[in-house]
């Protein structure tokens, strides 16, 4: 049953990069859109990621709910020394989530729509930034599991989270955020809006790439543990490497308007990163001032994993189907004939 | 102030706020989908429009609700995490069994909002179903989880780890039943009686009174039922706290002696430092006999308890009185509704419409009440005689910053989405047919 609930960690946090990801993502896109196509972002991501748009962070809400009931351990440190920026992400998702509704089902349109975009926007960015920092501070090797008197508040709750490679994966985060949300949009518009996200598209790749490299670079140069393993892992850098060629495939389908190709491609290069990050230290995901912590160490006895397991078994047969059928219905995921034939 | 303080203030409030959101969320649906269903069956366009305003209102409240919740979730861990350290593998069962309910929740909800006229009629009223029956499992598995806290079980605690979890067990604690009955009851009135209150109030402006009306009709319906059942329940939770949990009824109660045929107190002032109660109406021997169905029956008191186990007496006696005494006030109003089926004159004086107007906002105060009375009634124990909220508070220091920053998030939540509701109420008078 251990092994089902390691599954369902990874699978929750592969769908709540890629689909709570995009779902950031289009606010990104949206923020750094100038102001006539604000308007035509704002339609789209309302069209295409409306319907699921609320199952989309569900998955958070499964990850951390698995955390906390099969890895008590881990739930503890992570909750205890990222709380700042942990309450940052809080804040973010509440703002962004209830901005998303306001500007939708506000009876009236007026001045008030102005600051409900601003703060879906500034939302959309901060709250991945802050995600990312915190996947990075756990990698980084500055948390310090049992703190002494000799270590300061800063010490303990601040610089953790907060330094140059938190920042740059923070960003990093971001950007594949917009990359992913770019490349989802493209399939759903046709004519003048397409070419807008295609640009956006390519210019969050670029990005994308460049952050990807400066975190691998200067996590290098500072010697640090995780990155060192990262670069010494075959597994790993097989996988950052193909992620980066499927690079090419996945410009030529959006480029002969293969929405199913382009979406199953962007899907795998997520899947490779994430491959890549985990793969290099599992099961220590969280490395610490004092060292590694496994995962598997402090977990919770059998009889709740056992349960655990075949509660997400369960949920995961009524939802899946459901969450699927609702894509489907919504032409988030398309078989549609009308595309083959277009090829 | 120190920092558990603050903890527990942050706490407080936010699980207040949710608590609101989340009843509203969880109750509007099953108002929806009558309306929605008599459109079906009917025709009348008046159906039509007012499904489609409770619809924007179940979607607002939806969103609310899951962010805060969402919130809730990581400030569990964010305020206590030794507790989650130990709870999290014994009542995570109903944690995951109400995340996989809240999943379906969403997706049926997704399919409900953007469905009209691209699914079939019949399939997309049933989403709306769905929306509500999980909403409601929602509610009962998170209140199962609050259960266990009042009622531990499932797990042995040997040199202060937790062993021996059987998650079941904890699941099916001894307070789960009466706990979500109860609460799952006060959501419907609490929230019946708000919606219906809000409608009453248009009426009595004359603003679209056949809309208002049939609003009006559908919601106070479920929350007059509901509230006639409420002291039952009420009942069956009060037998369910003098055996579990003595001392939190001698809290609710204010009895500071150990005494057999103990009287009920009705009002009263409560003095902490002499431990007395007074200016309270007796009624002899009813204590007892609500407590264990005898009235001779010993009722423990305070006294008999450690000082430093007692809950603050004042605060849990003030909210269990406020809670009782708005139940009641609701309970007859809905008798009074129920009448008024009969006698429709009533309905055409004014005062029927500005009482149940002046009613709206009190079924939520009697609930906030009701968990004041759960929450403080437990303290000083976060687990009940097993661990301490001391014990499980964070090491983090400065909690009164993120206190602070919730409080502004909260308000501004709360007067934005009135404000909204406001808006909506305007823009549905004002609409033509």
């Amino acid at each position: 049953m251990l092994y089902v609930v390691l599954f369902f960690t990874f699978f929750s946090l592969f769908l709540y990069v890629l689909l709570g990801g995009a779902d950031f993502g289009a606010g990104i896109v949206e923020l750094f859109s100038s102001p006539e196509n604000r308007k035509l972002n704002r339609e789209t991501i309302y069209k295409v990621m409306g319907p699921i748009w609320e199952a989309n962070h569900i998955w958070l809400i499964i990850l951390i709910v698995i955390l906390w009931i099969a890895f008590p351990m881990y739930f503890n440190i992570i909750i205890t020394y990222l709380h700042i920026p942990i309450t940052l992400i809080l804040l973010g998702i509440t703002m962004r989530g209830v901005a998303f509704i306001f500007r939708h089902y506000d009876a009236v349109v007026d001045e008030s729509q102005i600051w409900y975009n601003r703060m879906f926007r500034i939302s959309s960015l901060i709250t991945p930034v802050f995600l990312g920092m915190s996947f990075g501070a756990l990698v980084s090797g500055r948390i310090i599991v049992s703190p002494g008197p000799q270590h300061g508040f800063a010490e303990i709750f601040m610089l953790p989270w907060l330094n140059i490679f938190t920042l740059l994966t923070g960003f990093f985060y971001a950007a594949l955020c917009a990359f992913l949300a770019a490349t989802l949009l493209i399939g759903e518009t046709e004519g003048e809006a397409r070419k807008i996200y295609s640009r956006k598209s390519a210019i969050a790749t670029i990005v994308l790439v460049i952050l990807g490299g400066l975190v691998l670079l200067y996590g290098f140069l500072t010697d640090m543990a995780f990155v060192k393993d990262f670069v010494e892992n075959p597994f790993s850098v097989a996988a950052i490497l193909l992620s980066a060629v499927l690079l090419i495939p996945l410009w030529r389908a959006i480029r002969k308007e293969r929405r199913v190709l382009a979406r199953i491609l962007a899907g795998s290069q997520i899947l490779l990163v994430i491959f890549a990050a985990v793969n290099t230290h599992f099961p220590s995901l969280i490395i610490s001032a004092e060292g590694d912590v496994n995962m598997l160490q402090g977990i919770a006895p059998e009889a709740s994993i056992n349960i655990l397991g075949i509660t997400l078994i369960v949920g995961g047969a009524i939802i899946l189907p459901g969450l699927f059928h609702l894509m489907k219905s919504f032409n988030m995921i398309k078989f549609s004939i009308k595309e083959e034939s277009k090829n | 102030m120190e920092n558990i303080d603050y903890a527990r203030l942050q706490m407080a409030f936010t699980l207040g706020f949710h608590i609101i959101f989340a009843c509203i969320g969880m109750v509007m649906p099953f108002f929806m989908i009558v309306s929605h269903y008599k459109w079906l069956k009917t025709r009348k366009p008046v159906h039509l429009q007012l499904t489609k305003a409770w619809q924007k209102g179940v979607a607002i409240f939806f969103v609310t609700g899951a962010v805060s919740g969402t919130a809730l979730s990581f400030e569990l861990g964010l305020l206590w995490p030794e507790f989650m350290k130990h709870a999290g593998p014994v009542i995570g069962m109903p944690f995951s069994l109400e995340g996989a309910a809240f999943f379906v929740e969403a997706i049926a909800l997704g399919f409900y909002l953007y469905g009209w006229n691209k699914l079939p009629e019949k399939f997309h009223w049933f989403t709306g179903v769905i929306i509500g029956i999980s909403g409601v499992l929602s509610g009962i598995l998170v209140v199962s989880a609050n259960a266990w806290m009042n009622a531990p079980s499932g797990f042995d605690v040997v040199n202060g780890e937790f062993t021996n979890i059987d998650p079941v067990a904890a699941f099916f604690n001894a307070a789960w039943f009466t706990q979500a009955l109860h609460m799952t009851l006060a959501a419907f009135v609490a929230t019946g009686f708000a919606v219906a209150g809000i409608h009453a109030f248009q009426i009595r402006r004359n603003k679209k009174p056949e809309l208002h009306k049939e609003a009006f009709r559908i919601s106070i319906f479920f929350g007059a039922v509901a509230a006639i059942l409420q002291p039952l329940s009420g009942d069956l939770s009060a037998k369910d706290v003098a055996e579990r949990q003595p001392v939190k009824l001698a809290a609710m109660e204010a009895h500071y002696e150990t005494e057999k045929g103990a009287p009920l107190y009705i009002g009263g002032i409560v003095d902490e430092e002499e431990k007395s109660v007074s200016h309270k109406i007796e009624i002899p021997g009813a204590l007892s006999f609500l407590a264990f169905g005898d009235f001779d029956a010993e009722v423990k008191g305070l006294n008999a308890f450690p000082e430093d186990e007692l809950p603050p007496v004042s605060i849990v006696h003030y909210a269990f009185q406020t809670m009782v005494g708005i139940g009641t006030l609701l309970m007859l109003s809905g008798i009074l509704f129920l009448i008024s089926l009969k006698k429709k004159s009533w309905r055409d004086d004014r005062w029927f419409w500005w009482l149940f107007a002046i009613l709206s906002p009190l079924g939520f105060l009697a609930l906030e009440a009701g968990w004041t009375v759960t929450e403080v009634g437990r303290q000083p124990w976060i687990i009940y005689e097993v661990m301490r909220t001391s014990e499980a508070v964070t090491p983090m220091p400065g909690l009164q910053y993120s206190f602070y920053l919730y409080v502004l998030v909260y308000l501004s939540l709360a007067i934005t989405v009135t404000w909204l509701m406001k808006r909506q109420i305007k823009v549905l008078n004002n609409s033509i047919g």
